[in-house]
């Protein structure tokens, strides 16, 4: 019978596979030198880092888990539910999220001795967590459809493009949350109410934003700087506007998980993470650095050039329900 | 029937309940039971949210009216294309047929993109419709309802397409030249005998259309939300993102009821089996209509059709990955083959593709069987207690995967089984996710093969096995392969469920894809897309050629 020929020969050559395949017989390493990442930095900057950690402490190994914000919480939530969560760091771009885990006590304290090189602001003062790299939210243009001498200067000028702007949703994003909560604490919801009455569109997050933006669907949108520089770089007609009120900086923290089996490879990644080469190398791959002395990618203005909003972690953290209702029943319903 | 023969097919009961309940029950309930649950004791207050919340019941009633149309349509579709493609003599059937299919291994997040790059506000048609009328926008929009039940259809109604296409080929064509011979016209014949016949699985392949629809998360994300329309699965997302794990299991219950209430009305609908069973054991082929005429005519439609929904989603995938980036005007220098040197570099691709070529063939393989075993059980041997099991191993297409993959790591990262961190997870949730495929797709197969050839069979004294491999397994083959298609292909893509179990190592092909997309490289994912699509056409033409065309698609 042709057909049971078909199946075994499938079936023996699927079973074959496993041996091609280190990952499929062993999957955890020894714990030993073993540190695991649960990360929401983008993959290649993610596993080149890793690569790079990994030269200088050979000893070390250095395990990559890379999703999604939002996947990453619902990881976090189900393992929580049997036995604890089992990553030994967390590096997101998620600011809020350290504050729960910090209350919910699930993180380790560790004042890393690179951390007095790096601003007050972006460290928990008790060591809970650390600002490894920054990413800011700007406004992107696409000249093809808004000139750029056409295109807002301020946030308060970007509702006034109506259909032609588009931004994150803070209900899936992060950074969008964290931007929604400085605009909300300055100045209340009167720019969302302009925003959803002359037809601002809402996407999922970020990337689909500047993807939709680069596509010509809009004009402008508010999205994250090194998204958009990564268009800018393949050759897409965008610009960046640094807005008149400042940007909003969001820092992306890395913190050791309190579980962590192994506390002193995790120390030793958070320092490299943090170290003058770590964030040189973060340089290289067009990320902003958290260090004062290192100087931010060409073309990128530094630290110091761009004014920043303030952001009210600890108010956005007790008010993020509330906040996240308010949003959908003005922007989403 | 002696003692020893009914233990034996009670043997067998025994062990598939047993592999439904340790890939099904249990990990879905470890979800289920937190949804009643608030800071440790017992509660309905996540139910009482999503009934006092407005966006969540609206969401509820979203979810059922796209998914009717979704289905609605996808039968009208795929039982007219399945008609043409198997019993007409339309030239070219065949390679309708792979092509058809092929856009199912299209993961449904490019799809989208294609359609959005083709219809959205800026995309190739609008644009070429503006020029035309010189109006501003295009008359339509697919950031709508109606723009997600459009791509929803095109993206399931191959469902319905692949069951009706079995069910034409093992028709007994006795009926129909009975029919024919008292001189009934051809239209009179379709109408009162072949679509009769087939109705079973048009029901069925619009069963799996409309409970696929509901749980599907992509496309209504990426379409619904700048038109604020918003689904279930949407919502059960957002739960999540809070999170909040009870009202996002709490929403999936409501998935999940409102998958079972149309699954209860097609069995209802179904009464009266015995009407069905259309192949008693000759094999006579069913004749070919000829369309004369309407020949002409009929294949340039189709082919514009398939044209439509396969190549060009498949040409936009490819196209961008061809782009140095998504939405460069179209000129030479534009194009670069540095996506694709790229990911060929990229030794976690190599393994992506690796890892979910085993995970696809070995769920594929298993659920099919497993599928069989059920379906032979509730619909041949009518044990007692076999429709619960057919039942419980149909829940798990309504649940959104996420919710899947939670559940799997709910029942299975506790020692003293605990399979996360390795690939066996993955395998364990997928088959989870992929067993009601195979339970549909073969339980309408089994139920067009009548109860007696078996009977002749076990009267004749064989034995279970002999009987299901000499007897059932060979007329059922069409509808196996079928199935196994139906897991393998959209198993091979699978992001969601993956997303969350995946470890060091263990990534799949969707992890590999959504990293890279989510990080901004939509050329280099649509690159990794497109090398999968290229493996599964020279994959199919293989197995075609050294099987003689008995599997394949």
């Amino acid at each position: 019978m042709k057909f049971s020929k078909a199946l075994l020969s499938s079936l023996a050559v699927t079973a074959l596979i496993p041996f091609f395949n280190p990952g499929l017989v062993s999957a955890q390493a020894k714990p030993g030198g073993r540190t695991l990442l649960y990360t929401s930095v983008p993959q290649e900057l993610a596993t080149r880092f890793g690569d790079a950690f990994m030269k200088t402490r050979p000893e070390i190994k250095v395990e990559i888990y890379r999703a999604g914000s939002t996947e990453i919480g619902t990881k976090l939530a189900a393992e929580r539910e049997v036995g604890g969560i089992r990553a030994d760091l967390l590096w997101l771009a998620d600011a809020p999220v350290y504050y729960e885990l910090k209350a919910k006590g699930e993180l380790l304290a560790y004042i890393s001795p690179e951390a007095k090189h790096i601003p007050a602001d972006l460290k928990d003062p008790n060591g809970y967590f650390t600002a490894g790299r920054l990413i800011n939210m700007i406004i992107a243009v696409n000249q093809e459809v808004v000139p750029l001498k056409d295109a807002p200067k301020a946030w308060k000028d970007f509702p006034d493009l109506g259909k032609k702007a588009v931004m994150g949703n803070p209900l899936y994003s992060g950074s969008n949350f964290v931007t929604v909560a400085v605009f909300v604490k300055q100045d209340g919801w009167g720019w969302f109410e302009r925003a959803r009455a002359k037809g601002v569109a809402i996407v999922r997050g970020n990337s689909e934003a500047a993807s939709a933006l680069a596509g010509k669907e809009f004009g402008i949108a508010m999205t994250l700087d090194y998204i958009v520089s990564g268009l800018i770089k393949k050759g897409a007609p965008l610009a960046i506007v640094w807005p008149a009120e400042g940007a909003i900086s969001v820092p992306s923290p890395i913190a050791i998980i309190k579980g962590t089996k192994n506390p002193d490879a995790s120390k030793a990644f958070v320092d490299y993470v943090l170290s003058k080469e770590g964030q040189q190398f973060l340089v290289t791959q067009e990320v902003i650095p958290v260090r004062g002395d290192v100087n931010p990618p060409k073309g990128q203005p530094s630290a110091s050039q761009i004014k920043f909003l303030p952001i009210p972690y600890e108010w956005a953290a007790e008010n993020a329900a509330a906040i996240r209702e308010r949003f959908e029943k003005i922007m989403l319903q | 029937m002696t003692a020893s023969k009914l233990d034996r097919r009670y043997l067998l009961m025994a062990a598939t309940g047993l592999f439904v309940l340790l890939v099904v029950v249990y990990p879905l309930w470890q979800v289920f039971f937190r949804s009643f649950l608030d800071a440790g004791a017992f509660s309905l207050k996540s139910y009482h949210k999503v009934f006092s919340n407005p966006t969540y019941y609206r969401a509820i009633l979203n979810s059922v009216w796209v998914s009717l149309a979704t289905a609605a349509s996808c039968m009208v579709v795929g039982t007219l294309l399945a008609f043409l493609a198997v019993r007409t003599d339309l030239p070219y059937k065949k390679a309708l047929r792979s092509l058809i299919v092929l856009p199912y291994a299209l993961p449904s997040f490019f799809a989208a993109i294609a359609w959005i790059q083709l219809l959205g506000p800026q995309g190739y048609l609008a644009r070429f419709f503006m020029q035309l009328s010189g109006r501003e926008a295009a008359p339509w929009n697919i950031y709508s309802a109606a723009g997600i039940v459009f791509v929803l259809t095109v993206h399931y109604f191959v469902l319905v397409f692949i069951t009706v296409a079995g069910a034409l080929e093992r028709m007994d064509a006795s009926l129909e030249e009975a029919a024919r011979a008292s001189g009934a016209g051809t239209f009179r014949i379709m109408r009162e005998i072949t679509l009769p016949l087939v109705l079973p699985a048009i029901l069925a392949g619009g069963l799996l259309a409309f409970i696929g629809s509901l749980a599907n998360f992509g496309i209504p994300a990426l379409l619904g939300m700048r038109a604020r329309f918003f689904v279930l699965t949407t919502s059960v997302y957002y739960a999540l993102a809070i999170p909040d794990f009870a009202l996002a299991t709490a929403l999936s219950s409501m998935l999940v009821a409102v998958a079972l209430v149309f699954m209860c009305l097609q069995l209802g609908i179904q009464r009266g089996e015995g009407r069905y069973t259309v192949i008693s054991g000759k094999s006579v082929r069913p004749s070919e209509l000829k369309l004369r005429s309407t020949r002409v005519p009929l294949f340039l439609g189709a082919t514009v059709f398939v044209v439509f929904i396969s190549i060009i989603p498949i040409l936009s995938m490819a196209l961008t990955a061809l782009l140095t980036y998504w939405g460069a005007p179209l000129k030479q220098a534009s194009f670069t083959l540095d996506h694709f040197a790229y990911i060929l570099k990229l030794e976690a691709a190599r393994r992506a593709v690796l890892n979910s070529l085993f995970l696809a063939a070995l769920a594929a393989t298993i659920t099919t069987v497993a599928g069989v075993l059920i379906s032979y059980m509730h619909v041949k041997a009518k044990l007692k207690g076999s429709r619960a099991l057919d039942f419980l191993a149909t829940i798990p297409y309504a649940v959104p995967h996420t919710v899947i993959a939670i559940a799997m790591i709910l029942a299975w990262a506790r020692p003293p089984a605990s399979l996360y961190g390795t690939l066996w997870i993955i395998l364990v949730a997928y088959l989870a996710v992929y067993l009601p495929f195979a339970v549909r797709t073969t339980h309408s197969t089994l139920q067009q093969v009548h109860d007696s050839l078996e009977e002749a069979a076990r009267v004749s004294g064989a034995k279970l096995l002999a009987r299901l491999r000499d007897i059932l397994l060979p007329l059922a083959r069409p509808g196996m392969i079928a199935g196994w298609i139906l897991v393998f292909m959209p198993a091979l893509r699978e992001l969601t469920v993956s997303i969350l179990l995946y470890a060091h190592r263990t990534e799949t092909i969707g992890v590999t894809v959504y990293n890279l997309q989510d990080a901004g490289y939509r050329e280099v994912a649509a690159a990794l897309a497109s090398i999968v699509m290229g493996l599964l056409i020279v994959g199919n033409f293989v197995i075609r050629r050294l099987t003689g065309g008995a599997a394949g698609f």
